[in-house]
């Protein structure tokens, strides 16, 4: 509540400054008519300074000030009764907290009750403090800047130096993130793997997180069948559909088809990229698994499963045409037009150009683009928790029920367990495997496809 | 005629037997292209086909105004449907700004240097991890380390805005370089700075091409589920969300929740809110196709 009236009076104060800067700079411009900088430069100027120090005084009092408000509360005689216990302490302070802030929230303890009202008043208190001390950084930071509305000061340079500040910070925010998901991984992974080894985790062949308990951690946390179950699915059932289908229909759409159909068509296979994997998974567990069952059952299979690999493999196949086809377009685009020509100018038919001179020319290009697919294709998730099924098994047959690396991440974060125990903790060091294979995949499909265009180059 | 020679020429039988031969192969490779692409539409067409027939008669003015219920005759998508524009909002308000601040400055400013090479690489990257890492940099991050409000449209936000951001900085730096040098060194003449020129000319001109690339951004990041998953957005939610910080649930995952109930009746719901949510994509990328063609310059 505070915060937002602090954060409306900065920015009013800010557009404040705003204007009266830019009158005072036109006063001085009419006055002598040449100055460093044009008038709304001072008064951008004096919005920084007003805005940046005001914000991050109350941003620092906001990170301190919880702090103090919790000494002032336990300094009052209501909370006297108070143990010293740390935990039981931090307990009841942050129901307090939850009263203060909401009066309809019931406490459970009586003591927390009680210091609702201490709470309530304390943080009143700091909070207009932290306000009065970000509104004098305001108006001496806009007062300071004001002095400086002159002639000959650059204000023009100063606030393009923020702005630089500001597109650098921008782009450093993806380093930041890239950062950010492998410290998270590495962290929550390491405290899985103080548990668990890393090598049974790598290399097990039992995957039962739910029977973990105790000290057999490591017979039930072997993730090779899920590594199994994901490269099936993604890599090889979903890889026979989409490799044919996309480079096909790239064949066709590039060398073929005349120009006005290649207009339509190509869009509207790319509709199929932009279809929600939830629909997918949808469709998969609504039509596609049925089908696959009873065709199991008609091919002899005893008892088969409505989810199988082969439902989500298939529909996942689909999902990522559009996507090879793109690749595989690019990668025979970016062959010379003399190779072609010269091989059909030999007596060549263009089926045997396209087959003998351009795919063999584009391979590198190809290759680089199935490996992005893959990277895609064991990173799904959806498709897979909707219609791949959870029984973790190593086996061939492709109607069976199979689990992957994500629907296990997914399954294990989604129930209500406590965050730290060994289960949950396992998602994290499956996100990491997840993760640098990707990763790997990504680098060298990106290297492979950057040597592969300058060769033509 | 009976010349050895001669039977080695176009005419003989062999020669246009083998020519018929590899004609046929000719006309084989093109008709299995041809069926690859009519495979792939039939597939499409079918799925918007089952869509349609099972969720058609599900599409009513109480389906498109109600929240989510355990009935499904009184169950409802614009609950659903609010997160969505919530979440949406917040992951507009800090992706675009962010992604276009790092294009400009990838684009034109950056020093040739190892870090702006780690910055590239990392971007190129993240536009390729899958969505479920993102989700779980959310959870670790902003909910058990920043201790934001589980299941609100705010966590969705920041989690679907790092993933949308690399898309955008990757479209905004191609649209940022297809402006041509003579438009800088024109404002450069006049006597504009770098940061003007920048600004007043090359980004008002790239703009078309960085909102259609922050549309396909958007459109990815409205039918993404997993990573929502992942920050518990699965919130059983019966009243339309007020704020950012409330419990919300989105259009997906509403779905998604839907496809596992056992209810005949939440079959034509998911049907139904599959053709709303596809609605919007449509519409997305419609708005996407015309501003690309309406206002793109072919220098």
């Amino acid at each position: 509540m505070i915060a937002t009236i602090v954060l409306l009076a900065i920015l009013a104060l800010g557009l404040v400054g705003w204007f009266t800067a830019r009158a005072r700079a036109r006063m001085l411009y009419a006055g002598r008519g040449s100055m460093h900088s044009m008038p709304v430069y001072h008064a951008w100027h004096v919005v920084l300074w007003v805005v940046v120090p005001a914000l991050l005084v109350w941003a620092i009092w906001a990170s301190v000030s919880p702090g103090l408000v919790d000494q002032a509360v336990l300094a009052d005689p209501a909370a006297a009764p108070l143990g010293f216990d740390e935990m039981q302490r931090a307990a009841i302070l942050s129901e307090a907290r939850s009263i203060a802030s909401d009066p309809s929230f019931m406490g459970f303890d009586p003591l927390a009750n009680r210091l609702a009202e201490p709470m309530h008043a304390a943080q009143t208190r700091f909070g207009l403090i932290g306000a009065a001390i970000a509104a004098i950084a305001a108006l001496a930071g806009g007062g300071y800047a004001f002095t400086r509305v002159r002639g000959a000061f650059p204000a023009r340079t100063r606030v393009e130096r923020a702005v630089m500040l500001l597109l650098l910070s921008a782009s450093l925010l993806a380093i930041l993130t890239t950062f950010g998901i492998i410290a998270s991984l590495v962290f929550e992974a390491g405290l899985f793997f103080k548990n668990v080894s890393p090598v049974a985790f790598l290399t097990g062949l039992h995957w039962a997180p739910a029977n973990a308990v105790g000290n057999d951690l490591d017979a039930n946390f072997g993730a090779v069948p899920l590594f199994w179950g994901t490269i099936y699915i993604g890599a090889i059932i979903a890889m026979a559909v989409a490799i044919p289908l996309g480079l096909m229909s790239a064949i066709y759409l590039t060398q073929y088809a005349d120009p006005r159909a290649r207009k339509t068509l190509k869009p509207v296979l790319e509709i199929l990229a932009g279809i929600p994997t939830v629909v997918y998974g949808y469709f998969a567990a609504l039509t596609v698994a049925p089908f696959i069952r009873d065709f199991a059952a008609l091919l002899g299979e005893s008892n088969p499963s409505t989810e199988s690999a082969l439902a989500a493999g298939l529909v996942m196949g689909v999902m990522i045409i559009p996507f090879v086809s793109s690749m595989a377009d690019d990668a025979i685009a970016a062959v010379p037009r003399a190779m072609a020509d010269g091989s059909l100018a030999m007596g060549a038919t263009k089926s045997e150009t396209i087959k003998k001179v351009l795919l063999p020319a584009a391979l590198p290009g190809i290759v680089a683009g199935v490996m992005l697919a893959i990277s895609r294709a064991i990173g799904e998730t959806m498709i897979v928790v909707m219609a791949a099924g959870a029984t973790a098994r190593l086996t061939l047959d492709p109607f069976a029920s199979m689990t992957t690396v994500t629907y296990q991440i997914v399954q294990l974060l989604t129930g209500d367990q406590e965050f730290n125990s060994p289960k949950t903790l396992s998602a994290f060091a499956l996100g990491l495997v997840l993760f640098a294979v990707t990763l790997v995949l990504n680098i060298v499909a990106l290297r492979v496809v950057k040597r592969f265009r300058e060769a033509y180059e | 005629m009976s010349d050895p020679v001669v039977s080695n020429t176009w005419q003989s039988p062999e020669m246009t037997k083998r020519i018929a031969r590899r004609h046929a192969a000719e006309r084989r490779f093109r008709l299995l292209g041809l069926s690859a692409i009519v495979l792939s539409l039939l597939f499409l067409a079918l799925l918007l086909f089952i869509m349609l027939r099972n969720g058609i008669s599900g599409l009513d003015w109480s389906f498109l105004t109600g929240s989510d219920s355990t009935d499904p005759d009184s169950a409802g998508v614009w609950g659903a449907a609010m997160g969505s524009i919530l979440t949406m909002l917040v992951t507009l308000v800090l992706s675009f700004p962010m992604g276009v601040f790092a294009a400009i400055y990838l684009e034109e400013f950056a020093p040739k240097s190892r870090w702006i090479d780690w910055v590239e690489v990392s971007i190129n990257n993240l536009a390729a991890v899958p969505s479920i890492i993102f989700g779980l940099l959310g959870l670790a991050v902003f909910i058990n380390t920043a201790h934001l409000p589980r299941s609100s449209p705010l966590v969705g936000g920041l989690t679907l805005a790092l993933m949308t951001m690399p898309v955008i900085v990757i479209s905004g730096r191609n649209a940022i370089k297809a402006v041509p040098p003579s438009i800088r060194q024109a404002a450069m003449g006049v006597g504009a700075s770098e940061v003007q020129t920048v600004f007043h000319h090359v980004l008002p001109l790239a703009l078309p091409g960085i909102l259609t690339g922050t549309i396909i951004g958007m459109a990815r990041a409205l039918g993404e589920t997993a990573p929502l998953l992942m920050i518990g957005m699965r919130a059983f939610v019966a009243s339309p969300p007020s704020g950012v910080t409330d419990p919300a649930s989105v259009l997906p995952m509403q779905i998604f929740l839907w496809s596992d109930e056992i209810d005949k009746g939440f079959v034509q719901n998911t049907s139904a809110a599959i053709i709303v949510l596809l609605v919007f994509l449509l519409a997305m990328n419609g708005l996407a196709i015309y501003l690309r063609n309406k206002f793109e310059v072919r220098w």
